[in-house]
């Protein structure tokens, strides 16, 4: 009875599970602050969506859920815009790389090999530091000693590199090389995976570049629009694989659930919220990993060739 | 004999008169008797389908269409007699593949060279009264290109076991899709000349001209034949979303986004604390 068909991927979908699903993801990335793109990519592919299809699909509904992230964080005067242009500036160079790197890879086949690989090493190396960090932050707390959020500004190499900028907002005179390597390798990611990469950006610019926590969660969410909205339409006008359909029902769950999960996510602590993150970061991760370790239980696979 | 035949006619029709519809059989049949030295099959085939335009709208979940048709000039005195025998091919436009088998490297499965077919039917459906192979011989059945077993997909595959094991894989999955089937039950006979068959197509069948064709056989020899045709489109608001997407594609990728922006925005504004 709610089944509905989907134009592009041409196969026929249950309407309330996918908004359900939209829903779900938004909750967790409006609790955790981060896009959920690593979650939904994979939950769409497992729901029968082609793979390039739940790619540019994903990133379209990021563009959704981190513009009302944005603006929340933008009214808290959370969103360093200068900063933000510079990793916007190297994110769509690795953006428009990483979508003509999947092409040619799915011409040769490998496209889904390569997508997961790079799901188990990020997802698997970034889940488990995060729990690592957190479950000694709660250790600590437990032992009644205070947890310090901010290690003191330390100068490291990154501080000898040249064209230096003033980043008032977030209180950072350095080099514009360091941003747009990280924003040009997290466009390269979000491009390759469908993910908005925030879960690369937060810690890459609070650890390598130690600009403030909630400066960084605000101007990693405010760049991510930007790059998921170019992933969106490079994936559409080369590869012809986004599904409007399927997006505005992931859009309009993921945007309802997403204000729903900021307000859970008041509601636990940082390093709760960060371990229970990791876990699931860890998860996606080894399911990934059995299904490219496991005998497959078809071997063959159809493609059309030459996509249109 | 020409009168001799007039007078066994009007004979005849006066019998049919007094005997009713019972003896209409019989007319038929000595219709058909005088032992004139025609082709031993003079039957003609005549079908239709149900639904000539299908369109995939927003609720197609795959549909089901009954092709139907009779025999004319049928001479098989009872239903059921099997004298006959019908075989259905429905074939959508071709889609050429690339069908590749994962193969195990330094632990995990990927994909290996995959091979290509050109002339791949994005569907093709066999329906038949019996197993095709009961109905006629290979020979027969490979020239009229019906049945999987001899069909061509536009790659040389007889002789290696390789080929061979990759061309029935690609069957296999095509069935598993049900854009291949071959169904020896799907068509049935009705009284002595009526024949319905009905064939479902899924709901991802490729759009475009389906071309159907009908076969009679009777002994084993091809006895008439009969074109159809049916067309698959997407219509109302899955035909502008394609079209959009395909030929205006920076235009579609741009709604994409501003769909989402909007409802980013209407989303923060519905729920905004103040």
């Amino acid at each position: 009875m709610f089944q509905i068909y989907l134009p592009i991927a041409e196969i026929s979908v249950n309407l309330l599970v996918m908004l359900g699903l939209g829903a779900a993801v938004g909750f967790l990335s409006g609790m955790f602050g981060v896009g959920g793109g690593f979650m939904l990519t994979p939950l769409l592919m497992l729901s029968g969506i082609p793979p390039a299809i739940a790619v540019a699909t994903g990133a379209n509904q990021i563009v959704g859920t981190s513009v009302s992230g944005t603006l929340a964080q933008w009214r808290r005067g959370n969103v360093d815009l200068r900063m933000g242009f510079v990793l916007i500036v190297g994110g769509v160079v690795g953006a428009v790389t990483g979508v003509f790197l999947l092409k040619i890879l799915r011409e040769v086949g490998q496209a889904g090999l390569m997508i997961s690989l790079t799901y188990v090493a990020f997802l698997g190396v970034i889940g488990a530091m995060m729990l690592w960090e957190s479950v000694n932050a709660m250790r600590r707390a437990r032992a009644g000693k205070t947890v310090s959020s901010r290690r003191p500004g330390q100068h490291n190499w990154i501080h000898g590199l040249p064209f230096k900028i003033r980043f008032p907002r977030s209180r950072l005179y350095i080099s514009a090389i360091p941003p747009l390597v990280i924003g040009g390798l997290v466009g390269l990611l979000a491009s390759f995976l469908g993910v908005g990469g925030g879960f690369i950006m937060v810690p890459a610019l609070i650890y390598l570049l130690r600009m403030p926590t909630n400066i960084v969660i605000g101007t990693s969410i405010f760049q991510i629009i930007f790059i998921t909205a170019i992933v969106t339409l490079l994936h559409a006008t080369l590869n012809f694989t986004l599904d409007i359909v399927l997006a505005v029902l992931l859009v309009i769950g993921g945007v309802i659930g997403g204000q729903f999960g900021v307000r859970a996510g008041q509601k636990l602590r940082g390093e709760q919220l960060r371990a229970l993150l990791a876990a699931m970061v860890l998860l996606v991760a080894l399911r990934i990993l059995f299904d490219l370790v496991l005998k497959p239980s078809e071997l063959f696979t159809i493609v059309p060739l030459a996509g249109v | 004999m020409l009168t001799a035949l007039r007078i066994s006619a009007a004979v005849l029709l006066a019998l049919s008169v007094a005997f009713g519809l019972s003896t209409t059989v019989a007319l038929a049949q000595k219709k058909a008797a005088p032992p004139v030295e025609e082709p031993a099959s003079q039957e003609q085939v005549q079908s239709d389908i149900s639904t000539r335009d299908i369109a995939i709208q927003s609720n197609f979940t795959g549909i089901e269409i009954l092709i139907f048709g009779s025999v004319d000039f049928s001479d098989s005195r009872t239903p059921g007699e099997g004298r006959y025998d019908v075989i259905t091919v429905v074939r959508g436009p071709n889609e050429p593949i690339v069908l590749r088998k994962k193969e195990r490297v330094a632990g995990i499965w990927i994909n290996g060279p995959g091979k290509s077919y050109s002339t791949v039917p994005g569907f093709y459906a066999v329906l038949s009264t019996r197993p095709v192979r009961a109905i006629a011989s290979d020979q027969t059945l490979k020239e009229l290109g019906i049945g999987l077993a001899d069909f061509n997909f536009g790659r040389a595959t007889v002789g290696s076991p390789q080929e061979q094991a990759y061309r029935s894989a690609m069957i296999r999955l095509k069935k598993q899709k049900k854009l291949f089937q071959e169904r020896d039950d799907a068509v049935k006979f009705i009284g002595r000349s009526l024949f319905r068959g009905t064939v479902a197509l899924p709901v991802n069948v490729p759009i475009g001209r389906y071309s159907v064709d009908v076969y009679l056989f009777r002994d084993g020899a091809l006895a008439s034949k009969s074109q159809g045709s049916l067309e698959v489109n997407k219509a109302g608001l899955e035909e502008i979303v394609y079209k959009l997407a395909f030929r205006r594609p920076f235009l579609y990728g741009l709604l994409g986004v501003l769909i989402a922006v909007l409802a980013g925005l209407a989303g923060w504004y519905a729920f905004r604390r103040d």
